[in-house]
């Protein structure tokens, strides 16, 4: 599987030649259109050069983030339905030389309800020794590769059905503490994570304990650079602790992923491969349930504003292995700038004991405030 | 015999790996954001330092994937280097914050943002992202300025010192001799741009301006309609009338945009596009932060002698 990734990047260099001459002509078009209808030029230089700077604040750097959707859905009773799926405030700042906190409000919409809720809320270290970094608060588990990116961020529409099935509809976001460690073994990448949390009060596979039992998770990330324009990371998870039963329940998981982003044209191009699976184990009364669920995904950059993702879906519940649900979806996303997108999402789903049905949905998503962090 | 030629074997090894482990030891390991910086760190520290840069030469220093590689290398270093004011702001501050590295922290000895005592340009009055992706403390490609090179080094050699009091003179002495150098090489680019002065011509980006300044070439527009916003069909037409209208001929790009709008207004002026190198590495000649200027002089004096080529 690995040396088939190693042999995709020349190909995709080759389709990805930019057709210039097709270019040429449509801008061509476009442009003496324009030109026929311009008279005088304005031949203004561009912004006075003057010498104010600016004054420094001590307020955390604060943002808000939009996601207004508009969709159809083929099942149910109400098949169409838009308005605001979330407003996020975000107010991040360093505390002190050693640490820095971040706290993440969350306005959603639940059936068109507004509700608040404190999606994120912790502080971290930045001056332990030996590479260690210690997260405490509310947070998004280190768990697989989209766990920890919040919905508005993710290049698809709906969150994959393993996720949404065994972690909740949001992924996995509990109370506690995380340690990491970035094992200094001197050749490629790797970050070990531990978290001990209090135990999520939804979600499909661990509750909250009346008792004492708290939820572990651990995280081991390791990523290559596989040439200076693309790279490799391979993840794995584990998570135990109660489940709704006052049992035990255990999720193992793997995440792989294949990056290709050349350097010099890194807002062009890109082309992504990744895969996920998780396989649960949960005890009951009547036995261990064993059941699984996955995710695959390609995206590809199609122009320097456009992007395509396809998106293969299959999943069983955590007390449901026949429960089967699988689906197909795409998202066509329209990156205007960096503060905002326009994504276009389709999809498909089926399974043995549901009915298939189709779902589209549009979101704009926009940010105000502070420069955000580029992902990778 | 064989007992000592062993033992003899084993003192060598030892003390080569102690002279390796002391020589890396007092080796400053820094680690800079761009080539230009890693280049003026190579001129000052010399051999008393490890120097490496985060970006290529040939990519949009704005837009660096914050790749977990590039917080390995954070993690050793003992000084960071940075263009600073708002240049890297989407991928410094997430890469320091996982680096778990208190010694190049801002506000820590290791810390150098190399903007400091530069007189910038393109200040804006007011900031809105109306105005499209503005850069609200001043316009930052300030080191394609070679008196600003000079600063740098100046605020460099200064953070050296701090880090390697012990090494201080033969920090001093490298910068006097960069000094030296650039001083007699700037004498030389402004012989050679003499004859170019008040030449006038476009950018794709506004991202020359301490160029423009420094060797008296003006950028009157730019293809892009308003910074950080792909070219429109409107602002080329724009462009082309201006063009034609001021008799200009050069459009000048830096080497990771696209050419296909500038190819396609030249082609409407029978102008030239000239890719010239925002940074040092933009292209495997540019070695030096000297070599930057070379290459640049070299590409606008072509364009400017024979244009419409």
């Amino acid at each position: 599987m690995v040396w088939g990734f190693f042999i995709f990047p020349s190909e995709i260099t080759f389709a990805q030649q930019p057709d210039s001459s097709a270019v040429q002509d449509s801008l061509l078009a476009a442009l003496q259109k324009e030109m026929a209808s311009f008279a005088e030029p304005d031949g203004q230089a561009q912004s006075g050069r003057t010498a104010a700077r600016l004054v420094p604040t001590r307020n955390p750097d604060i943002s808000v983030i939009g996601d207004i959707r508009a969709g159809y859905r083929s099942d149910g009773e109400r098949n169409v339905d838009l308005g605001v799926e979330e407003i996020e405030l975000a107010l991040k700042s360093v505390i002190d030389p050693y640490a820095r906190a971040d706290v993440y409000l969350s306005m959603a919409s639940e059936d068109g309800e507004i509700k608040f809720e404190l999606e994120e809320a912790f502080i971290t270290t930045m001056s332990l020794p030996h590479t260690l970094q210690l997260k405490a608060g509310k947070f998004r588990n280190t768990v697989g590769k989209i766990n920890l990116i919040h919905p508005h961020a993710l290049p698809f529409v709906t969150m994959p059905a393993v996720y949404t099935n065994f972690l909740g509809d949001e992924g996995l976001n509990d109370q506690g503490v995380s340690l990491s460690w970035l094992v200094p073994n001197g050749s490629f990448y790797q970050e070990l994570t531990f978290e001990i949390t209090r135990g999520p009060d939804e979600s499909p596979s661990f509750s909250t304990d009346d008792g004492n039992r708290l939820l572990y998770t651990g995280h081991l990330k390791n990523f290559w650079d596989l040439s200076e324009n693309s790279t490799f990371e391979l993840g794995l998870t584990g998570i135990n602790g109660p489940n709704d039963l006052g049992l035990t329940s255990t999720l193992a998981g793997f995440d792989i992923t294949y990056k290709w982003k050349p350097v010099r044209y890194n807002r062009y191009k890109s082309f992504t491969l990744q895969a996920e699976t998780f396989f649960s184990f949960r005890s009951t009364d009547s036995g261990r349930i064993n059941s699984m669920g996955l995710y695959a995904l390609a995206s590809y950059q199609l122009a320097e504003r456009w992007m395509l993702l396809a998106r293969y879906d299959h999943s069983d519940l955590p007390d449901d292995p026949d429960w089967n649900e699988n689906g197909v979806s795409s998202t066509l996303g329209w990156l205007l700038t960096e503060f905002q997108k326009v994504e276009f999402g389709v999809r498909r789903s089926w399974g043995d004991k549901i009915e298939t049905s189709y779902a589209g949905v549009v979101r704009v998503v926009f940010v105000i405030g502070t420069h955000g962090a580029h992902q990778y | 015999m064989i007992y000592d030629f062993s033992r003899v074997l084993a003192i060598v090894v030892l003390s080569v790996s102690f002279a390796s482990s002391v020589r890396a030891q007092n080796k400053l390991n820094v680690v800079t954001t761009l080539p230009d910086l890693e280049s003026i760190v190579y001129s000052v520290g010399g051999d008393l330092v490890e120097v490496t840069s985060i970006a290529t030469g040939y990519q949009n220093p704005h837009f660096v994937d914050p790749k977990p590689s590039f917080i390995m290398r954070l993690t050793r270093a003992d000084m960071f280097v940075t263009v600073g004011l708002d240049l890297e702001t989407g991928w410094v501050p997430s890469l320091l914050n996982s680096a778990r590295n208190p010694d190049i922290t801002p506000g820590s000895e290791g810390y150098v943002d190399t903007s400091i005592n530069i007189p910038l340009l393109d200040v804006p009055s007011s900031v809105s992202r109306e105005q499209g992706d503005i850069h609200v403390f001043g316009n930052p490609h300030y080191w394609l300025d070679p008196e600003n090179g000079k600063i740098m080094a100046e605020t460099i050699r200064d953070a050296l010192v701090r880090l390697q009091p012990e090494s201080a003179t033969l920090f001093d002495s490298n910068l006097e001799s960069f000094l030296t150098q650039i001083d007699i090489k700037i004498e030389e680019w402004n012989a050679e741009m003499k004859p170019y002065k008040g030449q006038r011509l476009i950018a794709y980006h506004n991202q020359w301006p301490y160029l423009e300044a420094a060797f008296g070439v003006i950028a009157i527009d730019f293809l892009e309609p308003k910074p950080g916003i792909p070219p429109t069909p409107s602002q080329l037409a724009k462009i082309i009338s201006l063009m034609k209208q001021e008799s200009l001929s050069t459009i000048i790009i830096a080497p990771y945009f696209r050419t296909d709008s500038a190819d396609l207004v030249a082609r409407n002026v029978s102008g030239n596009v000239v890719i010239l190198a925002a940074s040092v590495g933009a292209f495997s000649e540019i070695k030096t932060y000297f070599d930057l200027f070379d290459y640049n002089i070299a590409r606008l004096k072509e364009a400017f002698d024979s244009p419409g080529s």
